[in-house]
């Protein structure tokens, strides 16, 4: 009987499998490279597809904070009809229209009604959004996350040629690049290398979260030229146990989750936690997460407050 | 199967059916009506009416037709595949607190669907139906494995079915949660599902679950009658000319499907497959042949206004309609349950 079942639930994956082409939906709006005009847009975006454009995008709609971060800081403020619930920053972006975003869920009538010429996804975004707005009629590009500053500026230009703000997009490139080689040189000759525990939530301060390897965070500690306790462990949102940050006893604490509450004074009353020489001698630091958590330019904001905190004589 | 599994004519009182699939259409018609974009009445009575020429009309014409159509089918068919198969287990149980995830479904297809996130597929239609495909049939698996493990010789009592059923739930459970907390960048996406929010929008889901759907509730319909029998007992139905087993597998395996193909492109939906046949039970009587139909018309406008209410809650925010029918589900079960108690039945 047993195999008799299996039989049978093999052969309605094949039927699943037979009928699946036939549900493959029609072609999305006929953008060959015929239509396209000398002056068009042709890119291949992070999850291969290709997006071409008429003409530089007018109505953006920006998925993700760092999307909406990049389209401000090149000059195409204007251009962003709508934004997720998550983009607050600039100032100006918390005005425009919100399509949602709480617990990956967004409203595609909401971007539909905005009437988008472009949609702009992250990593935040499942393939399945991107599927499901370019069935929808929708020109969407979904921007991969950087792995590294370089890929920062790679990030800008692409976002600058879709809304034709390129020229904008590459000087800020170029003032990014000279600041961070700016820190770079700072850096260049310091010897020590003060270890960072940098907080993300501590709501089980037994077992904090950190920034683990990959992470950005990790990656401007490591720029800063510092030493990231975390860097040991395993996955970007890493958990450690109270006894291994003992061990480690960072020279810094950074609290990445001050927003959330946390208090460089509240840190006294966790159980264990005052041996610790950083809250000893007073290095707890709130640090603001956003600036590291977005692949967006303020990535460079980020370094140097970094850089600043952990090496205060270099920047005298 | 035919043995197994048919229905008795007996005579038909139509009134039931006619009020819940009234219930059903008003569900239909408000889960089109409501959305996160507000769509004045007068608006939407032109939108009916075919005069979307002119903005804004076309604009709703598109939402109303091409966002909402495919989701409301979607909502309907899982709704529809939760309510009967939650009206199946509780019957091929014998016990209330059945639901469709009891033995394993859900859990089987959450670590099936959370396993082929952790995993980079290539984007097209393949690729994106990669974790639907894996979440179907980590959950028929799951099913089968605990259905192999509460054998004994030739029977399968339903007491083994429901302890097999927990222990491997619990296991598949924790190890969805391992390869979450192992994972850096799928969290969210495998939240979202096991939440039961809906990712999926187009005709593209609808179709691929419609074949199971529409065959594993065509099948239960007509189990109708030997889940009446199976109330008085494994001995008696055999007594009374059932193959007991050979039903009993029928009928799992059937409600099994359904709930796979929900859970596959709708996420973990809960508390539908447990209300929807209790609602009807109480208002409609204990007569499997009536429970069953009507329970799929239930469960599926129960779940459309649940969606509606998704929607709109925290408009433009979108809820997982998995939380808002635990959030909704859970009171209104207590209160139809007291109801009950204090009209002297449970």
């Amino acid at each position: 009987m047993f195999r008799k079942l299996t039989i049978a639930l093999l052969a309605w994956v094949f039927v699943l499998s037979a009928c699946g082409p036939a549900a493959l939906p029609p072609a999305p709006t006929p953008l060959s490279v015929a239509s396209a005009t000398p002056a068009s847009i042709r890119l291949t975006d992070g999850l291969g597809r290709t997006v071409v454009l008429s003409h530089p995008a007018q109505r953006i709609v920006s998925m993700a904070p760092s999307n909406t971060e990049i389209l401000f800081a090149i000059g195409a403020g204007a251009q962003v009809a709508g934004r997720d619930m998550f983009s607050d920053y600039p100032e100006a972006a918390k005005s425009l229209p919100d399509i949602g975003g709480s617990m990956g869920q967004f409203s595609m009538e909401q971007i539909v009604a905005l009437k988008p010429d472009l949609v702009l996804a992250a990593e935040l975004n499942t393939p399945e959004q991107v599927q499901a707005m370019e069935q929808l009629g929708l020109t969407v590009y979904y921007l991969k996350n950087p792995t590294n500053l370089e890929g920062l500026y790679t990030n800008l230009e692409t976002v600058g040629l879709l809304s034709g703000q390129d020229a904008k997009a590459a000087a800020l490139a170029q003032s990014l690049k000279a600041r961070v080689a700016a820190v770079d040189a700072r850096i260049a000759t310091v010897t020590n290398k003060p270890s960072v525990f940098y907080e993300l939530d501590s709501t089980d301060p037994a077992k904090p979260y950190t920034a683990g390897p990959g992470s950005y965070v990790d990656l401007l500690i490591a720029r800063a030229g510092g030493t990231n306790v975390g860097a040991a462990l395993k996955g970007q949102w890493a958990q450690m146990s109270l006894e291994q940050l003992v061990v480690a006893n960072p020279h810094f604490i950074l609290l990445g989750d001050a927003a959330y509450g946390a208090t460089p004074a509240s840190l006294n009353t966790r159980p264990g936690w005052e041996t610790l020489s950083a809250i000893r001698q007073a290095r707890v630091l709130v640090f603001d997460d956003n600036t590291v958590s977005r692949p967006g330019p303020r990535l460079v904001d980020g370094l140097e407050a970094l850089a600043k905190i952990l090496h205060p004589e270099l920047f005298k | 199967m035919q043995e197994a599994c048919l229905t008795q004519t007996s005579s038909m009182n139509l009134r039931p059916y006619l009020l819940n699939l009234l219930f059903l259409l008003f569900a239909v018609l408000l889960s089109l009506v409501i959305g996160s974009v507000f769509i004045p009445p007068a608006a939407l009575w032109q939108v009916l009416l075919g005069n979307t020429s002119t903005e804004p009309y076309k604009t709703f014409a598109f939402i109303v037709w091409n966002i909402r159509l495919p989701r409301t089918a979607l909502i309907t068919l899982a709704g529809a595949a939760l309510g009967g198969s939650g009206a199946a287990y509780q019957g091929l149980f014998r016990n209330p607190l059945a639901d469709p995830y009891l033995i394993g479904v859900a859990s089987g297809a959450g670590l099936g669907a959370v396993a082929a996130m952790t995993i980079q597929w290539p984007y097209n239609y393949w690729g994106l139906m990669a974790i639907p495909m894996a979440a179907f049939v980590a959950g028929m698996l799951t099913v089968l494995v605990v259905y192999w493990l509460a054998r004994m010789g030739n029977t399968v009592p339903t007491t083994n079915l429901i302890l097999a059923g927990v222990a491997v739930s619990s296991f598949a459970t924790a190890l969805t949660s391992f390869l979450m907390l192992q994972s850096t960048g799928e969290v969210r996406r495998a939240l979202g599902w096991l939440l039961g929010g809906i990712s999926f929008s187009g005709w593209d889901a609808v179709l691929a679950m419609l074949p199971y759907i529409l065959l594993s509730l065509g099948v239960l319909l007509f189990c109708g009658h030997a889940l009446n029998l199976l109330q008085f007992g494994d001995e008696q139905a055999q007594q009374m000319g059932l193959p007991v087993n050979r039903a009993r597998m029928i009928i799992l395996v059937s409600a099994s499907l359904a709930t796979a193909g929900a859970v596959a492109f709708a996420g973990i939906i809960g508390f539908i497959g447990l209300v929807a046949p209790h609602v009807v039970r109480l208002i409609w009587g204990v007569d499997y042949r009536r429970i069953l139909p009507l329970s799929i018309l239930t469960g599926a406008a129960a779940l459309l206004l649940a969606d509606v209410l998704a929607r709109v809650v925290l408009s433009p925010q979108e809820l997982p309609v998995g939380l808002v029918t635990a959030l909704v589900g859970a009171p209104f079960f207590l209160w139809v349950l007291r109801r009950a108690k204090n009209q002297g039945h449970w």
